[in-house]
């Protein structure tokens, strides 16, 4: 079989000459001819390795009407076990590899992984993959399953953010995936128990090599690994499904919604825009990055205001999560009294507004660049928290070098990139405000 | 005076004993700090309870003398450094990482922060505001399974310097002074409560200078706090926070003997890993009332305090405690399987309790705990914070620890301590639920609670079924108390 492997970043990292690149591993990154995707990357972090085995497909797939939180659903059934690989069986393994195993459902993805002893490499790659092409489960057991998942829902229902965020998207989306949040609608859950069939339709749309990347982070070589993956993976067929993903129609906005909440807890607001995609050549979507630490950070001046002098509130922070479509640029800040919240709303609008209105001072950015590449050094403290890291972006474009592209870009952004971008993308006309008030009072 | 003995004895040849040391220097471009005082909640005075938890927030998320909170922050942002605090029972620990970079400008802040307090108005306001929203908003309001392990440590400790919550009581919060935190931290922040902790690739002579640098605080004297045994639980209690939520969350348990360091420490472990690893489907509770059942999220054991379990995998660090409870957590189930699930899960005890082990799950457990010793340890931060606890325990590193014990153990051992340390009769249960009086009468009715499936289920487990659903919990209409959640933590 023909392996097409890229060796980066090893020249760079023994060359005094050449800048120092954000995401400083070197590491392997390997094509098969399946369209599967390999990334080893040897660490000095001894005995262990992290295996992240990243699928790109995540709640942004289910288009079909009443099929929300299905990818979350999926990735529940995975557990679920194969032929050679009961339940029981699969268990016993990772048992016997002292693992440590999960996965977790995004927007865009859904990522498996298990950190585990070195010398059980091969158990684990070839358990996985078989998993990952001859999962089997009964109808029984898929109702079951949908019922866990019914009690995930339950175990979150207490969390006023929770709700937030569900109204959040249906406000601020008409027609694209990211309307629901990966864990779905309620009723949709409890739908879930019957739909046995659709389950394997998009098992078999999705759980294809050509949709998945595997990365194997810690005490490694990359030619043993990339041959195990040959062998455990290499027969897995390619699949031809692509999900028509409803483009989001141009924002109408403003628009506002409230929640009501039947506990006592403390008032929410969040200030949304439509945001772009993620891009690691485009400057717009790390441009919002840097404006949502020069406005929103614990260093910012509203945060000064807001928490620590006038004490209004006790947790202000931006959001600006990387997503393959456009997504939402928001502001979120929990509010000590309800009679203050149109006033902390205000102050979070005037702060984007300053952002159209002039630029920011330069030493200013400058700090905010240096917080993000130390904070970024600060992440990589063992194979696992590495190979989480290079997950989301492999999700997003399937190679760490994409880490490196981006941060490149944060290095290029000047004051009149962040007036531009803040332009562009705080307009009233992409605008969503959610509130949350409070039951009964404490 | 104190003083004067201390030059005494220095001008005699013997100096004050140094503070302690753990230190793992190491390659990495990053330097870790966890500075342990070994004080803490349990060292709040009465009525003032919140005073170690407050003082703590006071250091690492207020101003020293010289500068403001707000420029504190504007200084550590670039570096992306941060303090934390954590405030347990019987450790305070303060930790940060920073790259090797900013370790001169890092370090003068954080020691600042930690030697030079500015004990302001306007942080103790904001941070006792954070510490009540803490407790009435964060986790009374937003967090049914966190409140129901919170309340089941408050009711097995009653009485005791362990009762109340590590943030405080609310009433007690609205009352503290700035002089009462200046006095908590003058009498407990003092060189023999001190643990100086260190990793990662920091200069030779640093901890030195460390050193140095912390014989300013006052000498003090290790008094640990007087920790008399709990109160025995008297039979199966059960405490029902009544509260408007979805569903029903249940934490149950009682003290033991066990901790770090007692003989019976990893048998009991490989039994608790057995019944529920945290968050690791191959307990007995996740596979009988998760994976065949479906009535919740996940179910697990406990031998250690392990809070913010929801939120993480591995536990943190130096919450190390003289005394530990067994702990079972049932994740939020559906109220109509309310009353079973608990019947499940005590049915699920008392099998661990008088059948013990087999060999399999006994080598298997044994198997995966040895490996998984790895694992924990896998941080730098992690493998300091480790470090510390064993010193507090007495024992060697935890890893080397926990294989070399678990190497000796036999089947026999873990089967023996089992019916030593745990039980089903003498028990407490916390209960958060909406409408707790009507699951109060149906568990002291001990009406059978059968169950319907969504599909069909084995012979095997529906036999089980026969015999959960009508499972006696032995409880007195005495021993059942309800308790509206505005009281809780108040």
């Amino acid at each position: 079989m023909l392996v097409l492997t890229l060796l980066c970043c090893a020249l760079i990292a023994s060359s005094a000459e050449a800048p120092q690149k954000a995401f400083p591993y070197p590491y392997a990154q390997d094509d098969f001819p399946n369209g599967l995707r390999l990334i080893t990357i040897p660490t000095d972090y001894p005995n262990v390795v992290a295996l992240y085995i990243v699928v790109q497909t995540g709640s942004r797939n289910e288009v079909e009407p009443g099929k929300s939180g299905f990818a979350h659903l999926f990735e529940h059934m995975m557990f679920r076990g194969t032929k050679a690989f009961p339940p029981a069986k699969y268990e016993a393994a990772l048992k016997a590899a002292g693992a440590s195993s999960n996965a977790y459902t995004t927007d865009d993805h859904t990522a498996y992984h298990t950190t585990f002893s070195k010398e059980d490499l091969e158990t684990v790659l070839r358990m996985e993959a078989d998993r990952f092409q001859n999962l089997e489960y009964s109808p029984d057991v898929f109702r079951t399953e949908a019922l866990a998942v019914l009690g995930e829902y339950n175990k979150n229902s207490a969390n006023p953010v929770s709700k937030l965020y569900e109204v959040l998207r249906d406000t601020a989306f008409d027609r694209h995936t990211y309307k629901h949040t990966t864990m779905g609608f309620l009723k949709d859950i409890q739908d879930m128990p019957n739909q046995y069939e659709y389950s394997r339709q998009f098992f078999d749309r999705y759980y294809r090599p050509e949709y998945t990347t595997i990365i194997v982070c810690g005490d490694v070589k990359p030619e043993p690994v990339r041959a195990l993956v040959e062998k455990h993976w290499g027969g897995w067929k390619r699949g031809s499904y692509r999900a028509g993903v409803p483009p989001e129609p141009a924002p109408r906005g403003p628009r506002t919604n409230r929640v009501e909440w039947a506990s006592a807890t403390l008032p929410w607001v969040v200030v949304g825009f439509r945001g772009p995609a993620y891009s690691d050549t485009e400057k717009d979507q790390v441009t919002l990055d840097l404006i949502s630490f020069l406005g929103f950070s614990p260093s910012s001046d509203l945060y000064q205001k807001l928490v620590i002098q006038e004490q209004k509130v006790d947790a202000l922070e931006a959001e600006n999560p990387d997503h393959v479509d456009p997504y939402l640029f928001t502001v979120w800040s929990r509010v000590k009294k309800e009679s203050e919240v149109a006033a902390v709303r205000d102050d979070i609008l005037a702060t984007l507004n300053g952002f159209r209105e002039k630029p920011v001072d330069a030493r200013r950015l400058d700090e905010v660049k240096r917080h993000l590449r130390y904070s970024f050094a600060l992440g990589m403290n063992n194979s696992q928290a590495i190979a989480a890291m290079v997950a989301r972006f492999v999700a997003l474009r399937r190679t760490p070098e994409t880490i490196n592209r981006v941060y490149e870009l944060y290095e290029r952004i000047t004051p009149a990139d962040i007036q531009a971008i803040a332009r562009k993308y705080f307009g009233d006309g992409g605008r969503t405000i959610v509130t949350l008030a409070g039951g009964k009072s404490k | 005076m104190k003083r004067l003995l201390a030059l005494l004895l220095f001008a005699a040849g013997l100096a004050p004993a140094e503070p302690r040391v753990v230190a793992l220097p190491g390659r990495s471009p990053l330097v870790t700090f966890r500075i342990v005082f070994l004080t803490g909640a349990a060292s709040d005075p009465a009525g003032k309870e919140g005073a170690a938890a407050l003082t703590a927030a006071m250091l690492a998320q207020g101003g020293t003398r010289e500068l403001a909170y707000k420029q504190i922050l504007d200084a550590v942002f670039p570096m992306a450094a941060s303090v934390s605090a954590q405030t347990d029972k019987e450790m305070i620990a303060f930790s940060a990482t920073t790259h090797v970079d900013n370790l001169e400008a890092f370090y003068k802040l954080f020691r600042a922060m930690l030697l030079d307090p500015g004990w302001r108005k306007d942080d103790l306001d904001r941070l006792r505001d954070d510490a009540v929203n803490f407790l009435r908003v964060s986790l009374r309001g937003n967090n049914d399974e966190e409140l129901g392990k919170e309340v089941l440590y408050g009711e097995l400790y009653a009485g005791r310097p362990y009762a109340h919550h590590n943030a405080g009581v609310v009433s007690a919060l609205q009352k503290l002074a700035m002089a009462d935190l200046q006095q908590f931290y003058r009498q407990q922040f003092t060189q023999a409560n001190l643990v100086l902790g260190i990793a990662g690739g920091y200069p030779e002579e640093f901890v030195a200078r460390m050193k140095r640098d912390f014989a300013k605080l006052p000498a003090g004297k290790r008094a640990a706090v007087k920790l008399p045994a709990p109160r025995p639980v008297g039979g199966i209690q059960v405490t029902m926070v009544e509260k408007d939520t979805r569903s029903v969350a249940y934490s149950l348990g009682f003290p033991i003997a066990v901790k770090r360091g007692h003989p019976d420490y990893p048998a009991l472990l490989v039994a608790q890993s057995c019944l529920g690893q945290h968050r690791s489907s191959g307990g007995r509770l996740f596979d009988r009332m998760r994976q065949v059942r479906g009535l919740n999220y996940g179910d697990y054991a406990y031998i250690e305090y392990f809070p913010r379990g929801m939120f993480q995998f591995e536990p943190d660090p130096n919450l190390a405690r003289r005394q530990q409870i067994f702990q079972i957590w049932i994740r939020p189930v559906e109220p109509p399987t309310a009353h079973f699930a608990l019947r499940l899960a005590l049915y699920e005890l008392d099998r661990l309790v008088t059948k013990g082990l087999t060999p399999e799950e006994f080598e298997r457990t044994r198997a995966f705990l040895t490996k998984y010793a790895n694992l924990l340890t896998s941080t730098k931060s992690a493998e300091l914070g480790y470090a510390l606890d064993s010193q507090y325990y007495g024992i060697p590193e935890y890893g080397s620890y926990l294989k070399s014990s678990l190497a000796r153990l036999k089947l026999e051992d873990v089967n023996r301590a089992i019916r030593k340390h745990l039980r089903t009769g003498d028990l407490r249960i916390v209960v958060i639920a909406r409408n707790c009086e009507e699951l109060r009468k149906k568990l002291l009715g001990n009406d059978p609670s059968s169950m319907t499936y969504n599909s069909p289920k084995p012979e095997e487990v529906l036999a089980e079924d026969k015999i959960v659903e009508r499972w006696k919990i032995d409880l007195k209409p005495e021993a059942v108390r309800i308790v509206p959640v505005e009281k809780v933590f108040e």
